[in-house]
């Protein structure tokens, strides 16, 4: 008898240990994945936060255990649904497998916003990085840096998704506009084995090659390989997406020329004030820009 | 070897020039068994003589590689346990097989379940009520107490599991029991009632095959006697006709000078 | 064999000896009623509500089908890891031929099917093929099930299904609305209800179920019994796919989709209700009333840390520990009950 009323307090005191009181409304953040361990979640979390604090509501962040587990994150809302949430701010782990618990909030009268990813409801605001105005932003910094009418290339993603085809859209426009010539434009599906073997090719055929814009920096990193073992280092102007610590890394070690990086921190801030917006008879575009960054080696080490 | 009180005519389970190897290893060579209705043959042999291996064969857990098996006077063939025990040929192995985590009733009815159909016969049920009240008539006729047919197999003794495991045995016609060393792992007290429920099957007319190490559970309960020697038969001989010292010498491989070889050994 | 056993149970046993049978029967209930009362006193106004009571159902159904069949599994003292990998390839199967224009009807069988075919491949291989332990080759169908799911939906999900082959996963039945609040009664919960309850005749009162403690307990016995020992654990491991396909099944009616990375560590989640409902890596023990247990043990724990806002980190620390716990607490209730 003992032993099961210690199994019991255990259970007691783990949900004692951090329950809240009051189960007042909150806004509800759902994110993908926990942001412990991960800057990007983390910078959601704390853009969510400060906004809250700043307009004098409260938040609850929360993220099912890893960015694979859709049932808990439906499960999360679910509940929270049940404790009367005043509005839901959701990064969905799977777009279409959310949609239901998202309509569900929807009939109940609390209002959705999405963030970082579209959700696939319709009518509601999608809160994120504008891939076009991020690509053409690394266009821009090619353009300023490489001599008009060289020849340059760009890495696709996999260009039947959005972010891919936006990426690719946003990137030609801005080489075409200052008379940059494309000799290229392969996909080498965001994989960076891919991306050093689609550059290998691009080398070979274009030894005059001045530029490249990879849509994503793990293509990048792929094609700073080909351009190393083929002896070019220094030669070639490289601007990757996503500023992740590696290519923030090759950055300031003078090989990558830039990256782009997105805003979470805005996608958190923003995303918190569309919903109160909301909550408070306001209406929403339905896609707001979180906003893009260059990064080059006066930033990156913020990055690393 | 017929015994000397039997009318019979054949013996009931005979095994004629079995052989069986295992690989490269033979277990056994050209052995001959003969065991005659309503009595109780003890088998014995060093180990890896192979009397284990015979009685797999005689149960039809395996099948001989050479020669062949008569039952009833007719040749037969098993091509598993289930084979043979659909002849009355039961087997009490050395480890018992019971299932410790199942009551005694199931245990007693494993394999042969009491059913009854429901639905019009379209499903079969397991018959709880029928399986335990046929269990506890049939421990009840063998005089066997337990505290109840409900109890889990684990929560008895040794000699309690033992009874259990021979009154599965006979639980269904059995004309044949083969016992694999049934006293080894038990207390001293419980040898002598496992023992007198050997001789309780004898006197149901059924015939029994006994293996043991143990010269006072041959000599309690057996008719005859027979050894094996390197997977061979050695000898054998009706009770009343040898000695302990005799059998003992069988077992370690001699017949000559058995006295004083066997005294030599156990003193 | 003739004196009475009576004397065993003296006077003298301890009380907690003899409270044992007491907690085998209603240990894991007392846990549920006591950790209700818990969770009730730190969410008075929501927890007992019905559409959370409803919610909990509807978010322990997939974990429910998969723990029934890993039980199965377990009690012939065997595992199945494929369980969460095959949940995503019945899901994927059934949305990728819906998606192809499959009539729904054939879309609805697709997703058990397909569970049952990868059991019985996990069935005979454990068998026929001889695999040294059960581990060995579900451990593979895993990874075969699992690349299949990605396979067949080139990695994307697929969403988008019609009403009947949601209908397990996301139909509610309308009871009428009380005091302002709408009541409904989720379907999956009728079905939870109605699947255990045939697994429990199935184990309890068919030859077929009795026959799988008794491999549990004992194979070599089973074996020498005359049963087809081999037969019978082919059927389990089907059984055990099939329930992984019915899960799937749910799962993508409650998501209205199928994603390729569904069941992801579910085969973990299941293995961790079987074991705190009370089975045994032994073989041969536990109760589907317990299982049953152990599901919703699982549920309460997510949706009362869910409820009181707690980091999802909590939620594996606090299972992590059950499991110890139970089975602790089980290792406890041998020594007492062994016979000195």
């Amino acid at each position: 008898m003992k032993r099961i009323i210690g199994l019991i307090a255990v259970i007691a005191t783990g949900l004692l240990m951090t329950a809240s009181s009051v189960s007042a409304q909150k806004i509800v953040v759902s994110m993908k994945g926990p942001g412990a361990g991960n800057p990007f979640w983390a910078a959601v979390q704390r853009g969510a936060e400060e906004k809250a604090a700043e307009l004098g509501v409260e938040v609850v962040v929360l993220a099912p255990p890893t960015e694979s587990d859709v049932p808990a994150q439906i499960a999360q809302i679910e509940d929270q649904l049940v404790k009367g949430a005043a509005g839901i701010v959701l990064a969905p782990t799977d777009p279409n497998a959310l949609a239901p618990v998202v309509d569900e909030a929807i009939a109940d009268g609390v209002p959705v916003v999405f963030v970082d990813t579209k959700g696939a409801n319709e009518g509601v605001t999608y809160i994120g990085t504008d891939n076009e105005t991020g690509a053409s932003l690394a266009a821009t910094h090619i353009c300023e840096n490489v001599a008009a009418g060289s020849d340059v290339a760009i890495l696709q993603g996999i260009i039947t998704q959005s972010t891919g085809k936006a990426r690719a859209d946003g990137s030609n426009a801005g080489l075409t506009a200052c008379g940059l010539n494309i000799v290229a434009e392969q996909t080498a599906e965001w994989d960076r084995a891919k991306g050093l073997a689609v550059m290998e090719n691009i080398l070979t055929g274009n030894p005059n090659l001045k530029a490249v814009f990879a849509s994503n920096d793990n293509m990048a990193l792929g094609a700073m390989e080909a351009i190393k073992n083929a002896g070019m280092l220094g030669d070639i102007f490289v601007v990757g997406f996503d500023a992740n610590p590696d290519a923030a890394e090759s950055v300031l070690a003078g090989e990558m020329a830039a990256t782009v990086a997105q805003n979470p921190y805005n996608m958190g801030a923003i995303g918190v004030e569309s919903v109160v917006n909301l909550i408070n008879g306001g209406s929403l575009d339905p896609v707001i820009d979180t906003g893009t960054v260059l990064v080059t080696a006066e930033n990156a080490a913020d990055y690393q | 070897m017929r015994p000397q009180n039997s009318n019979d005519d054949s013996p009931l389970l005979e095994a004629r020039g079995v052989s069986k190897y295992f690989g490269a290893v033979t277990a056994l060579r050209d052995v001959d068994l003969q065991l005659w209705p309503g009595e109780v043959l003890g088998v014995v042999g060093d180990n890896g003589a192979g009397k284990s291996t015979l009685m797999k064969v005689l149960s039809g857990l395996y099948p001989p590689s050479k020669g062949s098996l008569h039952f009833d006077g007719n040749e037969v063939q098993f091509h598993s346990p289930r084979d043979a025990r659909d002849l009355g040929i039961e087997m009490v192995y050395q480890d018992l097989a019971l299932a410790g985590n199942m009551n005694i009733a199931e245990n007693i009815y494993l394999g042969r379940e009491p059913k009854r159909k429901v639905l019009g016969g379209l499903i079969s049920l397991f018959d709880h009520k029928k399986g335990l009240q046929m269990a506890k008539d049939h421990l009840d006729n063998l005089k066997i107490q337990v505290k109840s047919v409900e109890q889990k197999v684990e929560e008895l003794s040794g000699g309690q599991r033992q009874a259990v495991a021979i009154a599965r045995s006979i639980a269904f016609q059995a004309r044949v029991v083969i016992m694999d060393e049934p006293t080894a792992a038990l207390a001293i007290k419980e040898v002598g009632k496992v023992l007198d429920m050997i001789v309780g099957l004898k006197d149901r007319g059924i015939s029994v095959v006994i293996i043991s190490h143990r010269m006072d559970d041959i000599f309690y309960v057996c008719d005859r006697v027979m050894a094996l020697y390197h997977g061979a038969n050695f000898s054998e001989s009706h009770l009343k006709d040898t000695s302990r010292s005799e059998v003992i010498g069988w077992i370690m491989g001699t017949k000559e000078n058995v006295r004083e070889l066997a005294h030599d050994r156990v003193k | 064999m003739t004196e009475s056993s009576n004397h065993e149970m003296n006077n003298e046993v301890p009380w907690h000896v003899r409270m044992i049978p007491f907690f085998d029967r209603y240990g894991i209930l007392i846990v549920i009623v006591v950790m209700c009362l818990v969770l009730w006193a730190m969410q008075p106004e929501v927890f007992l509500s019905w559409r959370n009571i409803s919610n909990i159902f509807k978010q322990t159904a997939a974990n429910g089908m998969l723990s029934i069949g890993m039980f199965l599994v377990i009690l012939t003292a065997g595992i199945d890891l494929s369980v969460g990998s095959v949940l995503a390839l019945g899901m994927m199967t059934l949305a990728v031929s819906n998606a192809s224009g499959v009539p729904w009807p054939i879309v609805l069988c697709l997703s058990p099917f397909m569970g049952m075919l990868a059991g019985f491949v996990n069935g005979v291989g454990i068998t026929k093929l001889r695999m040294p332990h059960p581990f060995i080759m579900t451990l593979g169908m895993l990874f075969m099930a699992r690349g299949l799911a990605n396979l067949i939906s080139g990695g994307v999900p697929y969403s988008g299904l019609p009403d009947p082959v949601r209908f397990l996963g996301s139909a509610q039945i309308y009871l009428g609305e009380f005091d302002g609040t709408r009541y409904n009664l989720p379907i999956v919960f009728l079905f939870t209800i109605f699947v255990y309850l045939v697994f429990w005749i199935l184990l309890e009162h068919t030859v077929f179920g009795r026959r799988v403690y008794a491999i549990g307990g004992n194979p070599e016995a089973a074996r020498v019994s005359g049963i087809n020992v081999d037969q019978t654990l082919i059927i389990v491991y089907t059984i055990c796919g099939f329930m992984a396909g019915v899960a799937g099944l749910i799962m993508a009616g409650r998501t209205n989709s199928g994603f390729p990375n569904a069941g992801q560590g579910m085969e973990l989640e299941a293995i961790a209700a079987v074991i705190i409902g009370g089975a045994s890596f032994f073989g041969g023990r536990g109760q589907v009333l317990g299982i049953f247990g152990g599901v919703l043990i699982m549920g309460l724990i997510r949706n009362g840390l869910n409820l009181n806002d707690v980091s999802t980190f909590w939620q594996q620390i606090l299972i992590g520990g059950i499991i110890v716990l139970a089975v602790f607490i089980d290792v406890l209730r041998r020594d007492w009950g062994t016979r000195s």
